[in-house]
């Protein structure tokens, strides 16, 4: 399958799962999740914590072998053909660490470099995403060192320096600050509106109701609920379908009465 | 002792509770963790018993004088381990972690007491009691039921010295190496004392071969009336008919002990009050363009160019690399001299340090954790992967494989050797590689994400280092027959030694390379689950 079967137009999803399962030790983290992410959409993963969007999208980008089930990004499968699937994938896992031990130039200058970037480009764009993200070209300070916030954006900057048609990004808005939030909402506004696909996580409503043109709520490893995000809205504020599709406790007013 | 516990009261029931609660925890687990726990249980008796029956001789025997040596210079020791240890495994027993209970309205007194309960309620401190009351054996054969006494006594009171003295110990160092800096400082400080260890253990071995028994029992005598050695030897005295030492050996063991607790009390509050962050960012001058920054001025501007930059970084940043290249670079040094030197044969030890070098690629994927995602993410092919780091590590170990062979041979006052040895080195070294590489693939496992210095490999390190071990013997076998022939060659083997080897190496690096470049291909996300830390 190097190949994909049609490649002209918007036909082919950019992220295509299906029946994607991952059980660890006992317990069933995914249980057959499949999805279409539209090319060009801002895609929301919506779903508390321990929900399986992590474990999912890891599957889904390559870094996590599923126990079934298959996943396709922009047509190439990535389990059988990886390198063609990679390539045109930009990353953000979350829970795992950075090459940490570097500083934030020569991170992105080695990100850059494994993707097969010449060395002009690279450096011309890493100084510009240092220099958006407010890191700082010339910061000489290891990565190790940086606050969580620094760590989000660095990372952030690795996987869109290769300009990627499709970013992959786990919980992009934890622990960033307010402004970089803004600025990173800016950025992948614009980077979806020149025609790339953004597939993120989040268990935050606002910010997945202010960006996504599509969202998707996974509870328990099961997919309950996905589609554009009016038609997963309705008339009710996301929030509201989000706890009764997740099935949270509604307080009844008689609980905690002595609070 | 009876102090400490009459005044605490109570209050430090829920901590051994919660203490025994983990420990029941950590035995239900995974099978892993449950057959570490059993291999503790089993530790912990084995010492127990071989403690006691050690220590219980003397009775045995009825000999004052040995009880006297044996039991003020046997406890002493225990002291020193158990101040000793907790720095080795920093990091490892963190059970009751002093930073949770922070948030918690307790009073100083009552978590030092409720922390020193809990620690005393453990397998470690249970066994050295076991151990010990072999002391209480030999001075009741010497000395009857109240000399006896006495000195359950003073045993009691040896074990909670060692106990206040090892959390007191790990307390002060956790504050004092609070910053990353100084942590990794300390590491790189710990490899070079640990690597010195050999060569001073000769001249310790050296010069007990010329020292006097009286000489030790002087020695033993004055560690008796230091808190390392008082607690020990109060039943002695009893037996000696020394009565009036009691009380003043009890007074020692009492001071230390609210010394020490006192000492880990101030410490704990440091700690609890959390790192004063002392962010100061580095210079940010604008010192050229990223790429130039990662891979200096001779690197190819390439993935591989970048894979191998960066490992280089690795090797020299990341402290648990560096120690272990310290380590090997004094043990590498330091073996060979001292065998050329008593006249040996320098064949067998560049199979080893051959060897040696190439086992700290054992767990090469284990350094960085999961970082490695970095790579799979970006698809980076297996053999690239492999070959890049091969070069990296090559970068500080053949230089220094060169320096044995020319230290060596100048040494042992053969020059003419240094080609035949250097190829040699390299044959050892390729034929390692080649083992080394693939058991990396295959027998990655995760590393504790060290934030504290002296963090070891808690589960399943264990077996794994039973796969170094297997390396380092294959490498050997693997050698044998180059081995051989320089030997049967004799001279010959001088001029062609070095060619011969290096080739020999190269073979040996190819073959290995490839098959684990194959391997990566196939298994890169199975390495990567098996380097993440944690679950
Ligand atoms: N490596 C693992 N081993 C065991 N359980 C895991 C592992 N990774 C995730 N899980 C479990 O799988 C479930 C889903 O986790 P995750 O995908 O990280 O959730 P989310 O990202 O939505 O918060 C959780 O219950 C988590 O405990
Ligand atoms: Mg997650």
């Amino acid at each position: 399958m190097t190949v994909p079967v049609q490649r002209e137009g918007d036909q082919i999803p950019a992220m295509a799962l299906r029946g994607l399962v991952k059980r660890f030790d006992t317990k069933l983290a995914v249980s057959g999740v499949s999805l279409d992410v539209p090319a060009g959409s801002f895609y929301g993963l919506l779903g508390p914590n321990g929900a399986g969007k992590t474990t999912t999208l890891s599957m889904a980008v390559g870094l996590l072998r599923p126990d079934a089930g298959h996943a396709f990004l922009l047509g190439y499968d990535v389990w059988a053909d990886p390198s063609a699937a990679k390539a045109r994938l930009g990353v953000l896992p979350d829970g795992v660490r950075l090459f940490d031990r570097l500083t934030g130039p020569e991170l992105l200058a080695y990100h850059g470099l494994l993707r097969g970037m010449d060395a002009t480009t690279v450096d011309q764009r890493a100084r510009e995403l240092l220099d958006v993200l407010e890191l700082g070209a010339g910061n000489r300070t290891l990565v190790v060192d940086y606050s969580a916030g620094m760590r989000k954006k660095i990372g952030l900057a690795c996987a869109l320096l290769h300009a990627p048609r499709l970013l992959v990004l786990d919980e992009p808005f934890e622990a960033v600050d307010p402004v970089s939030a803004a600025r990173i909402r800016d950025i992948l506004q614009r980077y979806v509106a020149g025609g790339g696909t953004v597939i993120f996580s989040s268990h935050v409503m606002e910010v997945v109701e202010r960006l996504c043109s599509h969202v998707a709520i996974l509870s328990d490893g099961v997919l309950r609920l996905h589609g554009t995000l009016g038609a997963v809205r309705g008339d009710r504020s996301l929030e509201e379908v989000f706890v009764q599709v997740v099935g949270g406790r509604v307080s009844t007013g008689s609980e905690l009465a002595w609070l | 002792m009876a102090v400490t516990t009459a005044e605490a009261g109570p209050s430090v029931w829920p901590f051994v509770r919660l203490k025994l609660r983990m420990l029941v925890n950590g035995w239900r687990g995974r099978p892993a963790r449950t057959a570490l726990f059993v291999a503790g249980v089993v530790l912990a008796g084995f010492f127990a018993v071989a403690g006691y029956a050690i220590f219980a001789i003397p009775g045995v025997v009825g000999d004052e004088r040995a009880a006297s040596l044996l039991l003020q210079l046997g406890g002493s020791m225990l002291v020193f381990g158990w101040l000793i240890f907790p720095l080795l495994f920093f990091g490892v027993d963190e059970s009751l972690d002093p930073s949770r209970f922070a948030l918690l309205p307790l009073s100083r007194r009552t978590l030092i007491m409720g922390l020193f309960a809990a620690a005393l309620t453990g397998l470690p401190a249970l066994s050295t009691l076991a151990a010990t009351a072999g002391m209480v054996s030999t001075v009741a054969d010497l000395g009857g039921a109240a000399a006896a006494f006495v000195q359950f006594v003073g045993i009691v009171g040896g074990v909670l010295i060692c106990v206040a003295v090892s959390r007191a110990v790990t307390s002060a160092f956790a504050t004092g190496l609070r910053s990353r800096r100084s942590r990794d400082l300390a590491v790189v400080l710990f490899a070079v004392v640990a690597a010195l260890l050999g060569p001073l253990q000769l001249a310790l071995l050296a010069g007990a071969e010329r020292a006097d028994w009286p000489a030790f029992a002087a020695i033993a005598d004055v560690l008796g009336w230091t808190p390392l050695g008082a607690p020990w030897s109060l039943g002695l005295d009893v037996v000696a008919g020394r009565l009036w030492a009691v009380p003043l050996k009890l007074l020692i063991i009492v001071v230390t002990l609210v010394g020490l607790l006192r000492w880990w009390s101030a410490t704990l509050e440091r700690a609890m009050l959390g790192a004063a962050s002392n962010g100061s960012s580095r210079a940010t001058g604008n010192a050229g363009s990223p790429t130039g920054l990662l891979l200096g001025r001779r690197l190819p501007r390439s993935r591989f160019g970048a894979l191998v930059a960066r490992e280089t970084r690795y090797w020299w940043r990341e402290t648990r690399r560096r120690a272990s290249l310290i380590t090997f670079s004094v043990a590498g040094l330091f073996l060979p001299v001292s065998i050329s030197l008593s006249g040996g044969a320098a064949g067998p030890m560049a199979v080893f340090v051959g060897a040696l070098a190439a086992v700290a690629l054992a767990n090469q994927f284990g350094y960085e954790g999961n970082a490695y995602a970095a790579n799979v993410a970006a698809g980076v092919p297996g053999r690239v992967e492999v070959h890049s780091r091969a070069a990296a590590h090559a970068v500080f170990v053949l230089p220094l494989l060169l320096l044995v062979a020319l230290v060596v041979g100048v040494v042992s006052g053969r020059p003419e050797r240094i080609a035949g040895d250097l190829g040699l080195l390299l044959a050892t070294y390729g034929a390692g590689l080649g083992l080394v590489l693939p058991v990396s693939v295959r027998g990655a496992y995760s590393l504790p994400e060290s934030t504290s210095p002296f963090a070891l490999s808690s589960g399943g390190g264990l077996a794994k280092g039973f796969l170094t071990l297997g390396v380092m013997l294959g490498t050997l076998v693997a050698t044998v027959p180059l081995q051989i022939l320089a030997w049967v060659l004799g001279s010959v083997w001088l001029w062609i030694g070095l060619p011969v080897g290096a080739a020999f190496g190269c073979a040996a690096y190819l073959i290995g390379s490839q098959v684990a470049g194959d391997w990566l291909d196939k298994r890169a996300p199975e390495v990567l689950v098996a380097v993440t830390a944690g679950r």
